[in-house]
């Protein structure tokens, strides 16, 4: 059970879509899909709740391992496992899940079969991502959340949905491709200094941490930027951001949530996971890149957000931004800065998949987005009004909310980062957005919710029901713990963060002084050898 | 020492905001909500004070703790990261005793006057909801141990000033004001953030307390910053990341809180809320926490000599500025709020002067006769239905007897007239002002005699209010060309045979509470100059009670004033060569070894020189007594003299054209949004999203996608769906990419 639970985790879903897709063939009742869906949706969060049993992690420092032989002939391995960093990322995806497929209860309208068994295929995808510890079935499952999302938005999407939906494909799939061929030429490197064929993440960090492999300062930069810009996009990061908007705002209100929550993570995820683990010291090298990317979209993406007429996009910018915040936390390289990326991942999830749910019921009920066309909803949707407040206070970074503690732990890390020469100016630019977010989202709140209500049309919308009350209810709740206990969050996730900062700031092996000069110096002893 | 109810004074109004949130709507009873809400403040009312006075506790009163020790509660540890910690953790020690005593008290006031004031309204339950989170924030920040937990009650107030200023929500004006308030309360924030940041780097804590919690050891960041040496006089310090810097960020925070120049436009907006609210947050507590802040850090500014003139140059500069808008305002809400401005100007300027006690003080007394004034236009306005225009006033006095009586009190302490609370708090920043010893030569005067114009300018608009409000004829239904119906309430009076009328009593006792504290409540900080001219001893409680609060910087204040004498009487007052000087030396890397050394080295020597610490502590000099009293008689003529102008120019007529530059407050609001807000929106919408996004990006994005349909086209020949073509463009790609890595090989090999 224990070594086979992620395995669950990983194909309960598709035996979810398989009965779907069964039970549409043979009965045809599409009332029923929802509540098979739910029902195993449910389940899986269930079972996931047990990653949260202590386990004790294996020698490679993570729980419920398992490692297979796949594809014999080229080394592949069927290798997963979860450790701190992923743990929490399953374990919203599996959250977020039942929540996503309550607030689909009335929207679709056609095909629900093909509707639900995408949401499905793309939970089992999102999870394996977390869990691979072998390149190659990384990048399988990578790839394999873009089908279904692709789909997502191109069939059940809004106004632009084609559009949207190739830009989003085109964008991700150039971008992995990079990745792909990195993993390729990993491999081949990997077996030319070690004589040992394999795409497993483990054995080849291992060789390099015991030496064996040892990359060139350049082979190590090609590499490393493969990576990096896969990941970017996903993020997605300044400049690679435009995908973004438009796939948020096309997207059904499902997608929208899962886009935001889950599936930009696994590109902070992969930055973190491979980048940083793989080539630490191209990652130090290029972190100021990364640095002054992450401050552009910050206030970049604030200062867009504020002029948005539309509410989805609005929100959309605004992902731009918090991402912004979670990229320039890792690449400080400081526990802190690091913990709160991590931090703010989750709470990002959270509290922007909120603001996607409430931008869809609303959108449910006026079928607009457009900030102009309300005015005054507090009046005759106070709960709504209330719940929005509290999840856009989440946004903004209110303390006792939780985007506060990882918003202060990436400034508090970035503040004290080695990682470029004027880290207190960087996090003074980075302090910006805090401002601007206020005023973005206040600024909509105010146009949206106060006031008269102008527009007839508004005047009879009705408040929030019971389902919709109780599918949001435990994300504001989150919101309220993550702000005030965060300690059982950032403890388990703590080992984890700190095995990469050490890794990544090249402390691993001389004892953990984080000394940047040395290490270099040990590097270019070792190359010279 | 620790007691566990010390925690009850935040969680008793957090308790009763909830449960007003969750049953008030249904309750639907007036009754029921002000109870709750009143009970719930009156219950931290008396456990603040048992815990402040040691009734009934194990322990001394907070008040009276040797040494200033605080009485602590330590809850949960809130965030701990590598050497980072956070705990939720309160502190009542004397400072944040007698904050949490006035805070509780004239917020208990207050809620009790807001019963009777906004009967009828159809939110009852919501305002008091707010106004019950209110307290929760505040008493959170006053009686946080920790500057991260303090940042947490100073959003909290920010956020509740948000919903209370825009209560009326179909009001636009009021939408407006509030989010106005909150975005200048965020820029003031991120100084705040970034101060704390700092503070935390400087000494690896964020505590205010020595303290050990479950073992571990934790030291007070304010200590460990006071214990270092004093950072010269330049502008440069400002740069540095030192300790003027830590300084001058946290003061960022403070103007946006306390509403000083720049941040101070919004609370005269934050009066479109209902008027207990502009009675207990903006005026009474929330706008005195910048004030709070500053003298709890005394530690971090006592050692920032530069920033402490900052400090004192934007206080003064905002007390008159403030003063002079104040003197042409017709509604009387915002009279009383640019005075308040105006007034937390005077507080920052005693700061700044070092004379932090003397700042609490006038915090203390300004919530009594603040509180009181507008709690009084409160009644008026009530009185009135509505109507907050003085123009429309006029003749009130014998409408409204008690309230009339009680704003009397308030005035003359507002205005300096002796006895009075104001008089005394005032009259001690006055002169510290003028005696003042860490700032540039004869600035201490310079800024002495701006306070004092200030104080004629106060009593001159104050004066002005109350005779366009209770004296000469009733003006009720005058017609003001050119004005726009812009309140939240539908019946405005316009029947001819209106008559105001005086408030109940649920509104009026309060009133009478605070004259009675406005009158007396000075009487606690009597300075010996003048308790002396009566034959008493020093009787001086409040500044004893608060001095172990003001941390004993040994050698700095000596070290600043030296330097800086050195500064300006050898180059004789070339302050701007010396200060580009001072920036070069500042400016080097903050971890130059060579200088720290050399800095100990100056801390040493003035070291052993005569301990003098800039709160006061004097030995009763004749000759500083003689000043003293000298210069309480003139500030008491100029008060007088003042209030006469203002009777001679207002009671034959009231309506007396004022500057339209005054009026219209110096254009400020019109020269943020011309030259800040409308830059920025445009630069986001034309330049950034519609420029670059949708042009540049997108462009690109666009040109590579027709390419690749142009592409698939011919593919599509083949009969190919999405994924295919997905496919073969991974083929392609990966084929460029591992030719390349394929070239790249060979050439190592070659």
């Amino acid at each position: 059970m224990k070594e086979n639970l992620l395995t669950i985790l990983i194909l309960l879903p598709v035996v979810g879509a398989i009965a779907l897709l069964g039970h549409h063939l043979f009965w045809k009742r599409e009332s029923h899909l929802k509540w098979i869906s739910l029902g195993f949706v449910s389940l899986e969060f269930l079972v996931s709740l047990l990653l949260l049993s202590d386990a004790k992690p294996s020698a490679n420092g993570f729980y419920f391992e398992k490692n297979l032989r796949w594809i014999e002939a080229i080394g592949a391995n069927y290798h997963i496992g979860v450790d701190g960093l992923s743990l929490w990322l399953v374990l919203l995806t599996t959250f977020i899940m039942p929540i996503t497929i309550v607030s689909t209860w009335h929207a679709i309208e056609k095909r629900h079969a093909a509707f639900y068994v995408f949401l499905l295929l793309l939970e089992s995808a999102m999870i394996g991502t977390f869990v691979s510890l072998d390149l190659l079935l990384f990048y399988l499952f990578f790839e394999a959340s873009l089908v279904p999302m692709f789909f997502l938005i191109g069939v059940w999407g809004s106004d632009n949905r084609i559009y949207s939906a190739v830009k989003f494909f085109i964008y991700t799939a150039l971008g992995s491709l990079l990745m792909l061929a990195a993993i390729l030429a990993l491999y081949f490197i990997h077996a030319d200094a070690t004589g040992i064929r394999t795409f497993d993440y483990v054995t080849i960090l291992n060789s390099m941490r015991l030496g064996n492999l040892v990359l060139t300062a350049q082979t190590g930069a090609l590499l490393f930027w493969a990576f990096a810009i896969a990941f970017s996009i996903k993020v997605p990061l300044f400049p690679v951001h435009t995908w973004l908007p438009d796939a948020h705002t096309d997207a059904p209100t499902a997608g929208s949530v899962i886009l935001a929550a889950i599936l930009l993570k696994m590109g902070t995820y992969g930055l973190m996971r491979f980048n940083f683990m793989l080539f630490p010291e191209a990652s130090r090298e290029y972190a100021y890149v990364f640095i002054i990317l992450a401050l552009i979209g910050i206030t970049y993406g604030a200062l867009v957000a504020m002029v948005q007429p539309d509410m989805k996009r609005l929100v959309a910018y605004s992902s731009v931004a918090h991402m912004g915040f979670v990229v320039l936390g890792m690449f400080s390289f400081t526990e802190q800065g690091m913990q709160g990326a991590l931090y703010q991942m989750l709470n990002h999830g959270v509290s922007t998949g909120a603001l996607f749910l409430l931008v869809g019921f609303i959108y449910e009920r006026r079928h607009t987005r457009l900030i102009s066309e309300f005015g005054g909803l507090a009046n005759v949707m106070p709960v709504y009004a209330t719940i929005f407040v509290i999840t856009a206070m989440s946004s903004i970074g209110l303390p006792f909310l939780n985007g506060f503690v990882g918003e202060f732990l990436i400034m508090l890390g970035m503040w004290q980062s080695a990682a470029v020469a004027h880290p207190w100016i960087t996090t003074m630019i980075a302090g910006t957005g805090v401002i601007f977010a206020a005023v973005y989202l206040l600024w909509m709140i105010q146009r949206v919710f106060f006031g008269k209500v102008t527009n007839p049309e508004n005047e009879k919308l009705l408040d929030l029901n019971w389902r919709e009350v109780g599918l949001i209810a435990p994300l504001v709740f989150l919101m309220v713990f993550m702000g005030v206990y965060p300690s059982p969050f950032l403890n388990r996730s703590k080992e984890a963060v700190v095995s990469i900062q050490q890794r990544v700031i090249g402390g691993e092996k001389g004892g953990a002084i984080a000394d940047f000069i040395k290490s270099e110096e040990v590097i270019s002893q070792l190359e010279n050898r | 020492m620790e007691n566990n109810f010390l925690s009850l004074i935040i969680f008793a109004p957090l308790f009763g905001a909830i449960i007003n949130w969750l049953f008030g709507k249904k309750a639907n009873n007036e009754v029921f909500s002000a109870t709750v809400a009143c009970a719930s403040v009156g219950v931290s009312c008396v456990v603040a004070f048992m815990i402040a006075f040691g009734l009934g506790t194990p322990h001394a009163g907070a008040l009276f703790m040797p040494e200033g020790k605080p009485v602590l509660d330590h809850l949960w540890t809130w965030i701990e990261v590598g050497n980072f910690r956070a705990d939720f953790g309160l502190a009542m020690d004397r400072l944040s005793g007698i904050y949490a005593l006035f805070v509780t008290f004239v917020g208990l006031l207050i809620h009790i006057f807001a019963a009777g004031y906004m009967h009828g309204d159809k939110g009852y339950y919501r305002f008091f909801a707010y106004m019950n989170l209110f307290m929760f924030s505040m008493l959170t920040l006053v009686l946080a141990d920790n500057l991260l937990l303090m940042f947490v009650g100073w959003e909290g107030v920010g956020l509740c000033s948000y919903l209370l200023i825009g209560y009326y929500l179909k009001w636009d004006t009021a939408r407006r004001a509030a989010k106005k308030a909150f975005v200048m309360n965020r820029i003031g924030d991120w100084g705040v953030i970034m101060g704390i940041l700092l503070v935390f780097t400087l000494t690896g804590s964020i505590s205010f307390f020595d303290k050990v919690i479950d073992g571990v050891k934790i030291e007070s960041a304010l200590r460990i910053i006071s214990e270092m040496p004093a950072e010269p006089f330049t502008v440069g310090a400002i740069f540095a990341g030192g300790i003027t810097s830590a300084a001058v960020l946290l003061f960022i925070g403070a103007t946006g809180k306390s509403a000083q120049i720049p941040l101070f436009t919004w609370l005269p907006d934050a009066m479109a809320g209902p008027t207990p609210v502009s009675a207990l947050i903006h005026a009474a507590t929330m706008v005195t926490a910048g004030v709070y802040m500053v003298v709890r850090c005394n530690g971090i500014y006592q050692n920032a000599p530069t920033a402490m003139f900052i400090v004192a140059l934007i206080g003064c500069a905002t007390a008159i500025f403030a003063a002079t808008i104040g003197l042409a305002q017709n509604d009387i809400k915002k009279v009383l709020a640019y005075s308040t401005v105006s007034q937390l100007g005077y507080m920052f300027l005693a700061c700044g002067v070092g004379a932090f006690i003397a700042a609490i003080f006038h915090v203390m007394t300004h919530a009594f006769f603040k509180a009181l004034l507008f709690l009084g236009s409160g009644s008026v306005i009530h009185g009135m239905h509505h109507e907050q225009d003085m123009r429309r006033m006029g003749g009130l006095k014998k409408y409204m007897p008690v309230t009339f009586a009680t704003m009397v009190t308030g005035w003359l302490a507002i205005a300096g007239v002796p006895i009075f609370a104001g008089f005394f708090s005032k009259d001690e920043i006055l002169y510290k002002t003028f005696i003042a010893s860490n700032l540039p030569a004869n600035w201490n005067y310079v800024l002495w005699g701006i306070g004092l114009v200030t104080a004629v300018l106060t009593a001159v608009y104050m004066t002005r209010m109350m005779v366009m409000t209770f004296w000469g004829q009733e003006r009720f239904n005058l017609e003001i060309p050119g004005e726009e119906h812009d309140s939240p309430f539908e019946e405005h009076h316009e029947s001819h045979d209106f008559k105001p009328h005086e408030s109940p009593a649920v509104m009026t006792i309060p009133l009478i509470v605070l004259a009675i504290l406005s009158t007396f409540g000075g009487l606690v900080g009597v300075p010996y100059a003048l308790s002396s001219l009566v034959g008493l001893k020093d009787i001086n409680v409040f500044e004893h009670t608060l001095e172990p609060v003001i941390v004993k910087v040994k050698a700095s204040e000596k070290h600043a004033a030296n330097y800086h004498s050195a500064v300006i009487h050898h180059e004789s007052g070339s302050l701007v060569e010396n200060t580009s000087e001072g920036f070069q030396k500042v400016a080097e890397p903050r971890n130059d070894e060579h200088g720290k050394l050399e800095t100990k080295i100056e801390t040493t020597e003035f070291g052993k020189a005569e301990t003098h610490s800039a709160t006061g502590h004097h030995g009763h000099s004749p000759e500083e007594i003689k000043t003293e009293r000298l210069l309480a008689l003139t500030s008491v003529i100029l008060a007088v003299f003042g209030i006469g102008i203002g009777w001679v120019l207002f009671q034959k007529e009231p309506l007396r054209k004022m500057p339209k530059v005054l009026e219209k407050k110096w254009y400020v609001d019109e020269i943020y949004n011309g030259f800040i807000v409308d830059p920025i929106t445009n630069l986001s919408r034309k330049v950034l999203w519609q420029g670059f996004d949708l042009g540049f990006v997108d462009g690109i994005v666009n040109g590579a996608g027709n390419f690749v349909v142009a592409l698939g086209a011919v593919v599509r020949r083949i009969q190919v769906g999405f994924v295919r073509s997905y496919a073969a463009f991974i083929l392609l790609g990966a084929l460029i990419v591992i030719g390349y890595f394929i070239y790249y090989g060979l050439k190592l090999i070659g």
